[in-house]
């Protein structure tokens, strides 16, 4: 085989062996089989429509996420006041008191790291389908971050959830969630379906067909 | 290559036939993005959509309001909030954009008013207390009926006078003070509130101030065309021409402010909205216009005063003819362009009411100007006069005078017509205190000083005129004359007749010799006795009588002997003047007359009666003689003449001091001898010849009259002497002779030491002549006191013929 540039000499997959693992119990099948002798799980050498789902996840939760940038994250009701914060509007308002660094952190977990997500699933996503630059064992690590890092991004929707339910002293102070924070968890929660719904696999096939 | 064609094809083979179409490769998960697609459509959609109705309202300041929290409210509920706050393109106001809901926005149409609620504190009661901690909010009021909505709004200052959904009536009331007049302020009839104040405002004009208000339904009803409204603001003490007034209202109205209202007559018309209403100071004035055409428009026109107006106020009234017709709206300084140098008049505006002029009820103030400037050019003029004089109050009076010179009103001076003036009439108490003070300042006290010295110096020369002078000649004529008529033969005939009465006397001595005969020693000469003894106890007496006539020399030697020649002097000066006055010449005419009088009355039957009376007397003293023959006369004689002697041994020792008087006397007579008594011959001479020019004169006819009546008096007298107990006078004064010679008697024993004092007394009246020697120093101090006293009388002459011209100059001045 042609060196791919890697060094590494080249393998040869299941679905190029005919055979099809099993992707829950690591069972390896015949080419034919349907189903998991072991964990009579559905079994499938490469899922066809997992593209459509990383797309149609994403395209989601792009859609939710900007409603959660546009209204309101914190709905506050003291006795003297009634401000409702955006997340933006948040950050900037910590900068402007001078607290930098939680500015820093709410900026990084509710705007880079969103955002850094869908660049990334974007980027794997059309990756599959054409030569990339980056190599494909940087790929799935790429892969690997955002898929863990995934659950970490519900930070703010905690913070929200564990405000509203221990900020509820009647009319002295109010904190309620805000349509911003539901559409930020969908957000959250579309992402990681999308990057779920990314099969790695795909990235060995890019490679061997380019 | 084959073989891995041949895997390769069959790789191929199974994915083509895994997608046999798009649509059957195309996932169920792709409704998920499509679905959050629409929800977020869907919801920005509703959230664009639901936003409502942008509008606009300009504020002239946005105090309080800040974009996003502020919310709109109507009716205490929000319906919008305020999204953001920006400047007019000219910066004059400031644009409030808000988000109004949509339900509402129809019903903002042309009456919809906006206004800042803000909290206030006030005399009545707490408002807007909520916004104190939310912050102010913008409230709205419209009505119930959508018309065509309205997206731009201009805010009114302060809440409207009346909610869109209270029922009643606005009115308007027009005042010139509106100082008590606070927006919020109730409107009390019979002291219920009825009503609220609006914000007063002044308007352009400068002078009138137009408040707002609004009448409860259903107490609108009582306001009709015949209401009038009044001040009941604090308290007012009013020093008026009727006297001082003092009106109370009620405490709030006393601290806030307030109008009230009544209708007093019946038969008002009933109002449509904005009526307008005069504002009245106080409920008096406001019942006693009730009869006035208060909502008429008036006439303003102005009056130019050259002088002070003080004690003219707003409010003061504008007589015409003693009629009041206006009052004085506006009083103020205006500075008039004069091409020499600018000068400052006082400029005062009246009001006039057309109907007080006798117009008409229907007069304009057109037709009131019309008549004013017919006045004018009859004459009639501005001033001012006394309204009250103890408070000094002045008011405006529209006068004709006579002779005023030709004036017209300026009926094109601006700001309004102005009415020429006269003079003041001003009766100020201070003014005429001032005026009194004035008028005494300019008495002419020097000229009455410089009057009466030169009266006193007329009654100098009065005294020494010859009418004066008459008097004091006549009486030395009259002594004269009275000299001539002791000489006169008539009088010379009396001795002789006394002569005759001497002859019976003798007569009667005879026969009292024969009665002393017939009674021989008789007790006659014990009776002689007692009576010396009576002489003796009288010489004893003589001590007593010597000490009080030694004090009476005391006393006249500290007589002010100097004081007494110079009264002496003038006295001699005086009788000198009368003596040289020629009217005494006349008195001896009269004194002719009068000695004729005597002369008859010598010759009359009662004179020579007298000696017939004697003859009586001697008779009843022979009788009494007789009587005493009968007693014990002679041993009274006998002790009688035993006292004699005793006497005359009294008398010799009194003889022995004859030589000391004598030597007294002689020094009597040398300081006699020393007096200046040429001048004392002389004033005598003069005084003989003016009694010579006196007697002279035909003048002296004056006294004998006198001195007749004075002897018809001697004459009636004598006729009592004879119709009374003439005897038993005689008898009395003989017994009053008998006493006398017995004082003489004691007298005489104490003349030793009346010898000494008098020559103690003679020798002070010699040092006192002595004294009157110095004659230049006595006569200049007499003469120059009679300057003055004739400078006094000049003046107090002038004095009393300066009054005689001019009586009244004592009190108005000259």
């Amino acid at each position: 085989m042609e060196s791919t540039g890697h060094g590494l000499q080249r393998l040869i997959t299941a679905r190029e062996a005919g055979l099809i693992a099993c992707t829950r119990c690591g069972q390896v099948h015949a080419g034919g089989a349907v189903r998991c002798k072991r964990c009579h799980g559905p079994l499938e050498s490469r899922d066809l429509q997992s593209m459509q789902k990383v797309w149609a996840w994403l395209i989601a939760g792009i859609i939710a996420f900007i409603p959660a940038n546009i209204y309101p994250m914190l709905i506050t009701n003291t006795l003297v006041d009634h401000s409702e914060s955006t997340i933006i509007g948040g950050a900037v308002e910590l900068v402007s008191h001078h607290n930098y660094g939680i500015a820093a952190i709410v900026f990084v977990a509710s705007i880079m790291i969103p955002v850094g997500k869908f660049i990334a699933i974007a980027y794997l996503a059309i990756s599959v389908h054409r030569q990339q630059i980056l190599k494909m064992h940087q790929r799935h690590k790429l892969y690997d971050v955002v898929e863990f890092i995934g659950r970490w991004s519900m930070i703010d929707v905690f913070v929200v959830a564990i405000l509203s339910a221990l900020v509820q002293l009647n009319a002295v102070a109010t904190i309620n969630p805000g349509v911003a924070a539901m559409s930020f968890a969908l957000s959250v929660v579309f992402t990681m379906l999308s990057a779920l719904a990314f099969d790695p696999r795909l990235i060995w096939d890019a490679d061997r067909t380019a | 290559m084959s073989d891995e064609n041949s895997q390769n094809n069959a790789a191929d083979l199974d994915v083509r036939q895994s997608k046999p179409s798009i649509w059957r490769r195309l996932s169920f998960v792709w409704l998920v993005p499509i679905l959050a697609l629409i929800v977020s459509v869907t919801v920005a959609w509703q959230s664009f959509a639901g936003r409502g109705k942008e509008i606009e309202i300009s504020f002239a300041n946005a105090s309080g309001i800040a974009a996003g929290e502020t919310t709109i409210k109507y009716r205490d509920v929000d319906i919008g909030t305020v999204e953001r706050v920006e400047f007019a393109p000219d910066l004059q106001e400031v644009l409030v954009y808000a988000r109004i809901d949509q339900n509402v926005a129809p019903y903002l149409d042309d009456d919809t008013k906006f206004w800042v609620v803000r909290p206030q504190v006030g005399l009545r009661g707490v408002s807007g207390l909520d916004t104190v901690l939310s912050g102010v909010y913008i409230a709205g009021d419209w009505d119930q009926v959508a018309e065509v909505a309205q997206s731009r709004f201009v805010a009114v200052e302060s809440a409207p006078l009346r909610m869109s959904d209270a029922p009643g009536t606005e009115i308007t009331l027009r005042t010139n003070d509106g100082s008590a007049l606070s927006a919020g302020a109730p409107v009390l009839h019979q002291g219920i509130e009825v009503g609220v104040l609006g914000q007063p405002i002044l308007q352009q004009d400068g002078l009138t101030v137009l408040v707002d208000a609004f009448i409860n339904s259903p107490y609108d009803r009582l306001v009709t065309s015949s209401t009038r409204f009044w001040d009941t603001a604090g308290f007012s003490v009013s020093l008026g021409t009727a006297g001082v007034s003092l009106n109370v209202g009620s405490l709030a109205s006393l601290l806030e402010g307030g109008v009230a209202f009544d209708t007093v007559v019946s038969g008002g018309d009933p109002i449509g909205p904005n009526t307008k209403f005069d504002l009245f100071t106080d409920e008096e004035t406001a019942r006693s216009s009730l009869f006035n055409d208060a909502g008429r428009p008036k006439l303003n026109v102005a009056v130019l005063f050259d002088g002070s107006v003080s004690g003219l106020s707003v409010g003061s009234e504008v007589r015409f003819q003693g009629l009041r017709v206006g009052q004085v709206a506006d009083l103020g300084a205006v500075v008039v362009d004069d091409p020499n140098q600018a000068r400052v008049e006082l400029r005062t505006v009246l009001a006039i009411e057309p109907g007080r002029l006798g117009l008409g009820e229907e007069a304009t103030p057109e037709d009131a100007l019309n008549l004013l400037a017919d006045f004018v050019s009859q004459g009639m003029r501005a001033r001012l006069v006394t309204g009250n004089i103890l408070s000094g109050s002045l008011v405006v009076e529209l006068v004709e005078v006579a002779d005023a010179p030709p004036a017209t009103l300026a009926v094109n001076a601006t700001p309004y017509p102005v009415i020429p003036t006269t003079v003041s009439n001003i009766t100020d108490v201070a003014d005429q205190a001032q005026g009194v003070l004035n008028r005494i300042n300019n008495l002419p006290i020097e000229e009455i000083m410089t009057s009466a010295i030169d009266l006193m110096d007329s009654a100098n020369a009065l005294v020494r005129s010859d009418g004066v002078m008459q008097t004091p000649e006549q009486v030395a004529g009259l002594l004269s004359d009275a000299r001539g008529l002791i000489g006169s033969e008539s009088i010379q005939a009396v001795p002789d007749q006394i002569a005759a009465v001497m002859e019976q006397a003798q007569k009667i001595m005879a026969q009292v010799t024969g009665v002393i005969d017939q009674i021989g020693t008789a007790d006659l000469v014990g009776s002689v006795t007692r009576t010396v003894a009576n002489v003796e106890e009288g010489t004893q007496n003589l001590g007593e009588i010597t000490a009080s006539a030694q004090a009476l020399l005391d006393k006249v030697n500290a007589l002010q002997v100097d004081a007494l020649l110079a009264q002496a002097t003038d006295a001699l000066n005086a009788i000198e003047g009368v003596a040289n006055n020629s009217d005494i010449a006349k008195v001896p005419v009269f004194l002719n007359q009068l000695l004729d009088e005597a002369r008859t009355l010598i010759a009359s039957g009662d004179v020579q009666a007298l000696p017939s009376e004697l003859r009586n007397v001697a008779n009843s003293a022979n009788q009494i003689l007789t009587d005493l023959t009968a007693e014990n006369v002679s041993g009274q004689l006998t002790n009688a003449i035993a006292a004699a002697a005793s006497a005359a041994e009294n008398l010799d020792a009194a003889s022995q001091q004859l030589p000391a008087i004598s030597e007294q006397l002689n020094t009597l007579s040398a300081n006699a001898a020393q007096m200046d008594l040429e001048s004392l011959a002389k004033s005598a001479e003069n005084t003989l010849n003016s009694i010579d020019a006196l007697v002279g004169t035909p003048s002296a006819q004056a006294l004998p009259a006198s001195l007749s009546s004075a002897l018809d008096e001697v004459q009636l007298f004598l006729n009592d002497i004879r119709e009374g107990g003439a005897v038993e006078n005689v008898n009395a004064a003989l017994l009053s002779a008998n006493n006398a010679a017995q004082a003489i008697e004691e007298a005489a024993n104490s003349l030793p030491e009346l010898s000494r004092q008098t020559g103690e007394l003679v020798t002070s009246t010699g040092q006192v002549l002595s004294t009157y020697g110095d004659r230049s120093r006595f006569n200049a101090e007499t003469l120059s006191t009679l300057r003055d006293i004739q400078e006094a009388a000049d003046a107090v002459s002038s004095l009393a013929r300066a009054i005689q011209r001019n009586p009244s100059s004592l009190i108005t001045g000259r």
